[in-house]
Parts: C-alpha cells; sequence; structure tokens
C-alpha cells in the first residue's frame, strides 16, 4: 500500500473516531446540564477538546448553546464537528480507491449532513439532543460500514490503528480533565458527576454491574483504564491497537516492524500491570500523562516508519 | 400540465436537426422513451430530476469550487432524457473513428520518426515545428506497439441535414468518461426498466477493457505488472474521474510524490518499502510530466520519468507529445493523412478549417467574419474562442489584430448549427444544442470502442458551445442494438 494511501486512512480512522467521542461528550454534558442545581460549567469540555484560551472559555463556559454551536458548527474552531468530518473526507477522498464505495458516500453524506444549515439550527433554537443525535448515528453508519464492506488489509488495519490510538488518548483525557475539575479528590461520592462520566463514554451500565456498591472514584478510575472488556478503557484501546498493527508485520520492513512493536508492547505492559493502587501512589495526573506521552511516541514512529512520503 | 403537453409544446428550431423530432413526429429511436414519459406526471418527472441531483451529490460525482477560503461542491448538470444513437449510426460513426484513430496513429510514428510525411510535402513542416506540443524529446524513441494514442476522445457534432462532423481530435488526457459511466448509473436508477425495455448497449465493458489494454503494454512480462493512475490530486476538476477509473479498475491512483525514479525505473512508496511501476496511465499533461524534461517547476510530475520511458522500463499512457496531432491548425490535414497512410477515402468528414497564415483564406475569413467561429489553436474547454454571428464589432477587430500578429495560433471554420435534443428544464421539453464524445481505446489488438459516449449540452438557449466550462452539461447517451 502506498505510504500516503496508509497516512491518509490512519487520520480517517482517528478523525471519526474523535468525532464520535466529542458528539457522545456533548450529548451527556448537554443532558447533565439540565440536571444540575447550579449553572453547569463547560470548562472541562472547552479544556479536552478545544484550544481556547482560559480566558475565551470563560465567555461561553455557562452557555450551552454558545458551546454547542462553536463545538459542533463553528468553522473558526478547528476541532468543531464540521471541520473534523471535512478532514476525515478529505482523507477519504484522496483514497477512494482504497475504500468501499459505500464507506465513501457514508462519510460523503455525513460531510453534507453536518454543513446543512437547517440542521445547525436546530441546534441553537430546539432540541439539541435530537440534532446531536442524528450526527451520532450518521458516525454509527461509518462504523459499520467500515466493519461490514472493508477488506480486511493494510487499509483495515490502519483505520484501526488510528482509530484506537486516538480512542486510547481520548479517553485518558476525559479521565484527566474530569478528576482535575473536581482536584483529583479520590473522596467525592457525588454521584450525578461519576454517572455523568461515565455516561459520556458508554461506561455507566457496565460500572452498575461490576460494582455493586455506589460510586467510589477508585472504581471509576479501575474501568476507565484496566478493564479489558470495556470497548473504551485505555486497555482495552491499547489492545486493539496492538492487534491491529500484528497484522502490518510483513518480511519487508521488518525494523520498522520491530521498533513500533515495541513502543507498543511496551505501553501495554505498562497499563496492564498496573492497579487502581499502583496508578494512585504514582498519581493519576502524573500516570496518565505519561501514557499520553508514550501513545504519541508510538504515533510518530507511524510518521516516520510507515507514512514518511515526502 | 400534462405530459402530452410536453411533447405538443416541443418546438425545433428551423434548420437545426432534431435528435428526437422530425417531421412534426417522434423519430422511431425516441418511441420508447416519449411513451414512457407521457406515462408519468410532472410532479414524478420533478422528483426524477431531483433524485439524480441528489445522487450525484451523494456520490460524491462532485467537483469543488473554491471560493471566500471554503469549498463549495458543485455537480456538473445532468438532464434526466437520454440522447439516442440507432445502430445505423453507431456503425457508421465507428467505423469512421477506427478510420481515423489509424491514421493518427501512423502519423504520430511517423512525425517522431521518418517524417515520410513532411518530406512528401503532404502536410508542411512549418506548421508542425511551429507547435509547442511537437516534442523534440519523443524523437527516434520506439513507443511499445507503435501505439501513441491508447485512449481517444473525439468530438463528433451534427449539423443540419444530420451529417456527423469530426470537430476535434482529443488525443492527449481527454476526460469525461466516468460522466459516461455514472450517468448510465443514474438512469438505472431514475428510469427503472426502461434501458432493457429499449435495447440499449452496456458501457459497463470500458474499466474492464481499459484495464486489459494497460496490463498488455508492460514492458516487464509478468503475470501482474503494477498498474497505476497518476493524477494530478485532489484539488483538480476531474479527480472523481480519476478515482472512479482506478476504482473500477483496481490499479493504484497515485500522485506525483508517491512516485520516485531510480536507476531509470520508476517506484511507488508503499508501507512495505518500494515498489516498481510498470505502467502510468497518467492524467498529468506532459508539461508537467518531469520537471528535468519540461516544466521545471512542477510539483505533479516525477523527476526522471522521461529517462525511464525513453529507456523502455515504464508504458505511459497516452504517449508523450501526441499533442502534435490533436492541434487545431493540424486537424485539417488529418482527411490527407488518411489518404496518405491507408489509401482511403475518410469515412467522417472534418469541418472545414481554414489556415489563416494562407494569405487566401486569410482574405476569405475576414471577408465573412459573421459566419466563422474563430479558435486559438492550442486552448481547449471552449476558452479562446470567437462566435462571429454573436460577436461585436470591437471584438472582431481585436481578434483580427490579434490574428495578424501571429496567424498560426487561429483557425476559422464556418460555423456548423449543431443538432439539438431535448432536455428537460423547469417543467417544459426543451430543444438544446449537443455534441458527442465516444471513448475509443487502442490496443496491440486494434481499436475498440465502447457503445456509447459522452454527450455534452449547451444549457443555454440558442448556446453553440457545450463545454463544461462555458455552462455545459450532459445527457446519458444510448446505443441501441436493434
Amino acid at each position: 500500500m502506498l505510504s500516503r494511501v496508509a497516512d491518509s486512512l490512519y487520520w480517517m480512522g482517528r478523525y471519526m473516531e474523535r468525532t464520535d467521542g466529542i458528539l457522545r461528550m456533548l450529548k451527556i454534558n448537554y443532558a447533565s446540564s439540565q440536571d444540575d442545581l447550579h449553572e453547569f460549567s463547560w470548562k472541562p469540555v472547552l479544556r479536552t477538546f478545544t484550544y481556547l484560551e482560559e480566558e475565551q472559555a470563560n465567555t461561553i463556559a455557562y452557555n450551552s448553546r454558545a458551546v454547542l454551536q462553536y463545538m459542533v458548527a463553528d468553522k473558526e474552531n478547528p476541532n468543531s464537528v464540521v471541520n473534523i468530518v471535512t478532514h476525515a473526507r478529505e482523507n477519504a477522498r484522496s483514497v477512494q480507491d482504497h475504500i468501499t464505495k459505500e464507506l465513501w458516500q457514508c462519510l460523503n453524506d455525513y460531510y453534507h449532513r453536518v454543513r446543512d444549515e437547517q440542521l445547525i439550527q436546530l441546534l441553537n433554537r430546539e432540541d439539541p439532543i435530537t440534532v446531536l443525535d442524528v450526527l451520532i448515528k450518521q458516525g454509527l453508519l461509518y462504523y459499520g460500514t467500515t466493519e461490514i464492506t472493508m477488506a480486511r488489509g493494510g487499509g483495515y488495519a490502519f483505520i484501526n490503528i488510528g482509530k484506537f490510538l486516538e480512542r486510547s488518548v481520548q479517553s485518558a483525557d476525559i479521565l484527566d480533565v474530569k478528576f482535575r475539575d473536581v482536584n483529583y479528590d479520590f473522596t467525592r461520592t457525588d454521584t450525578t458527576y461519576w454517572k455523568y462520566l461515565l455516561l459520556s463514554i458508554s461506561g455507566y451500565e457496565l460500572y452498575l454491574k461490576t460494582y455493586r456498591s455506589g460510586f467510589d472514584a477508585r472504581n471509576v478510575v479501575e474501568q476507565i483504564v484496566l478493564n479489558e472488556d470495556f470497548p473504551r478503557s485505555i486497555i482495552y484501546s491499547i489492545n486493539q491497537l496492538h492487534r491491529y498493527f500484528e497484522r502490518l508485520k510483513s518480511e519487508r520492513n521488518v525494523d520498522a516492524y520491530r521498533t513500533i512493536d515495541f513502543l507498543i508492547g511496551r505501553i501495554k505492559s505498562k497499563v496492564k500491570y498496573s492497579t487502581v493502587e499502583t496508578i494512585m501512589k504514582q498519581g493519576l495526573h502524573p500516570y496518565l500523562i505519561g501514557v499520553k506521552e508514550d501513545l504519541y511516541e508510538a504515533g510518530n514512529a507511524f510518521n516516520q516508519y510507515y507514512f514518511a512520503y515526502l | 400540465m400534462q405530459t402530452s403537453e410536453l411533447i405538443n409544446s416541443y418546438h425545433v428550431d428551423t434548420n437545426t436537426w432534431d435528435e428526437m423530432y422530425a417531421n412534426a413526429a417522434v423519430r422511431e429511436q425516441y418511441k420508447g422513451v416519449v411513451e414512457f414519459m407521457q406515462g408519468l406526471s410532472i410532479d414524478e418527472l420533478n422528483r426524477k430530476e431531483e433524485m439524480a441531483r441528489s445522487l450525484f451529490m451523494s456520490q460524491g460525482i462532485t467537483f469543488t469550487v473554491y471560493s471566500s477560503g471554503e469549498g463549495i461542491e458543485k455537480i456538473f448538470p445532468f438532464d434526466i432524457i437520454p440522447r439516442i444513437i440507432t445502430s445505423a449510426e453507431w456503425n457508421y460513426i465507428e467505423k469512421g473513428i477506427k478510420q481515423r484513430l489509424k491514421a493518427l496513429n501512423l502519423f504520430l510514428k511517423d512525425v517522431y520518426n521518418d517524417q515520410f510525411i513532411l518530406k512528401d510535402e503532404v502536410v508542411p513542416i512549418n506548421i508542425i515545428y511551429s507547435c509547442p506540443h511537437y516534442l523534440r524529446e519523443m524523437h527516434g524513441f520506439p513507443v511499445p506497439y507503435d501505439i501513441y494514442v491508447h485512449i481517444a476522445g473525439i468530438d463528433l457534432i451534427r449539423n443540419n441535414d444530420g451529417s456527423f462532423y469530426i470537430l476535434e481530435d482529443n488525443l492527449r488526457t481527454p476526460s469525461g468518461v466516468s460522466y459516461m459511466l455514472e450517468n448510465r448509473e443514474i438512469t438505472k436508477r431514475i428510469f427503472p426498466d426502461l434501458l432493457p425495455r429499449n435495447n440499449v448497449r452496456t458501457v459497463t465493458e470500458y474499466p474492464n477493457i481499459l484495464h486489459k489494454n494497460l496490463v498488455s503494454l508492460s514492458p516487464r512480462q509478468i503475470s501482474n505488472p503494477t498498474i497505476v493512475l497518476l493524477t494530478p490530486g485532489i484539488y483538480n476538476s476531474a479527480y472523481f474521474e480519476h478515482t472512479t477509473l482506478a476504482r473500477l479498475m483496481g490499479v493504484e491512483l497515485v500522485e506525483g510524490r508517491d512516485l520516485v525514479v531510480s536507476g531509470h525505473r520508476v517506484y511507488m512508496k508503499t508501507t512495505a518499502g518500494l515498489q516498481q511501476v510498470d505502467v502510468i496511465y497518467r492524467r498529468v499533461d506532459d508539461e508537467f510530466l518531469d520537471p528535468l524534461v519540461f516544466n521545471p517547476g512542477s510539483m505533479l510530475g516525477v523527476a526522471g520519468i522521461m529517462n525511464a520511458y525513453r529507456k523502455g522500463n515504464v508504458a505511459i499512457v497516452n504517449a508523450v507529445g501526441n499533442g502534435v496531432a490533436d492541434d487545431k491548425a493540424i486537424y485539417s490535414y488529418v482527411p490527407v493523412m488518411i489518404k496518405y497512410y491507408l489509401n482511403e477515402e475518410p469515412i467522417l468528414k472534418n469541418v472545414p478549417t481554414y489556415q489563416l497564415s494562407n494569405p487566401d483564406e486569410r482574405d476569405f475569413v475576414f471577408a465573412n467574419m459573421n459566419r466563422m467561429v474563430i479558435k486559438k489553436t492550442n486552448e481547449s474547454g471552449g476558452y479562446g474562442m470567437l462566435m462571429g454571428h454573436v460577436a461585436g464589432d470591437e471584438e472582431i477587430f481585436r481578434y483580427k489584430t490579434e490574428m495578424l500578429k501571429d496567424p498560426r495560433q487561429y483557425i476559422a471554420q464556418p460555423i456548423i448549427s449543431l443538432s439539438s435534443a431535448p432536455c428537460y428544464m423547469n417543467g417544459r421539453l426543451q430543444p438544446r444544442r449537443v455534441d458527442l464524445r465516444p471513448y475509443a481505446l487502442c490496443s496491440p489488438d486494434g481499436v475498440q470502442i465502447v457503445p456509447g459516449g459522452l454527450t455534452r449540452v449547451a444549457l443555454r438557449e440558442g448556446s453553440l458551445v457545450v463545454n463544461s466550462s462555458q455552462g455545459g452539461g450532459s445527457k446519458d447517451t444510448w446505443v441501441l442494438a436493434v
């Protein structure tokens, strides 16, 4: 496969995963904002997903509609859904001969959908959840179409490498920002707070089934970092990343494979052989920063060994 | 309004050949379609038109217009009513194009090698040497199987007695074939069952034939040569076509930056290292193909590719330097080429063409400017054209001055009126002028033409210019089996 094509597929995967993450976050935080005694602050969301300066963030942090507008439809926001979907589609457009026609059409439809001004108007005037749901469903269509129509070759592997790398970074980010917002206070037992954190990454039901004794910050960390069955946990994402990476093994390019295999293997064992206790001993924030740094190092190695074509 | 009224209110311009209507009656080949349309209401027709539009949009069959820093997706206008060609008409066109391509390939071989046709003074030497597309780099280099033109998109028009004329030979990188394929797919969706009921010949073989031809050109005799389609990239207006063809043939779509030349061989950069390329179907113009040989500023090409080509390590399709054979000034010599090389009478006629470097012809043109179309010899896409019957005095004067300065740059042709075909516009059937571009593929085994083509339509009332850059659209083109 052409290096340029691998690069584009990887980024298509990353951007679509990011889109999905952002939309789910928005949906749950909006729901949470309707369930709050006090004025709901969007600061953690803005901190995770935008490049806004503290000052700028403060001006909209208590205005749900303004945040939704900025995060979904603002073309000035480089990380808005409309811009990310456009990037994903541009990547797909340049590799149309490597994805199925169905997948291309699905992304192209998504692109036209998210630019539909009538839809965006609803975001400002009516129930925003309806609009977010429309977009999330379009994303599910993308996942399903990828799963059902794409051949299981190198291209599929690169899409998934991008997807799970993005997801592991995102889960680390969400966890870190939410804890930072309460000053890494592990004694906090505010049920709603943890409930909405879990809901935003579709982990609420699993939590209830796993932990019968109510909400405990330590359990929340355990599920989001260490639960191998939770599809948004860091360990699950890294396992999947490794799984798809292993499919790239070939006689050619042995050095590249070995280098990256080492990097991913190292993160994997670091996370796998952690416990909530060791994480807390090290401190959640330094731990997550460490995981993210390792992930970025692996990402850069992909650039160097698989995508370099300039 | 009823649909029967739709047909009754169709008024053909006088002195024009209409594809559907003759002597106040519908031609035989259109009866099936007309009957079908009469069974539909205006609402249904409008819905079909809307459906066609949204299918184009959703499939990304669009080109992007960049304005105010933001890309806007546009579709190439499509008219839902097919243009129909009878099998007798098609047989005649097919024979004519095959003959013409045979002669043009011989001409290219000759003009880049022994130059018999110049030595015998059948074609004047100065018209060849003054052509900017005549490339000395191609001299004395035997291209594989002596084929220069692998893919041709020859434009045909019909004048008021219905006879076909060749308007242009596009022998470099003719585009539009994806619209031939996609327009047909749209017709299948908007007019269910109509195609088989009318015995329309299929066009889907095109990518298979092209792929087979490309494989046969591989310099390495291996079972699975690497074929690539070289595109200028996603900002090119024909990018959709490049992806479609690459997908339908199952070949790699590459950009210049994906390729590298080493040891006079071309390689593509893959995730598993370099992989040798055998055949390049390029959609990049000669000028940008190799910065070491042609335009040094080109970012679209590959440095060293011409050397690899001349060494015979890679095949390039179409051959480099074909522009000398579809230059508008050389066009007028094609009928004599056919006689010279094949000793045959040309089957398809040329539009009479006046050379402005010839004083007698120039005087005649100047005296009859309002009946002439003036074209720049090296422009295409409807640019650099003067339609004498609508041009103002000032514009005519400006062209005359320019033409006197450099007569080789211009040719003149009498205005041919172009046939009209019915278009569904604003709830009415209206006649609009059309041309026809069939796509011919040459291989060592001969010339094959897929029964169909691109019908371009001048959407503006009374306009004779069908180019998409000048507000043209397209139609599905049917060739009937019986």
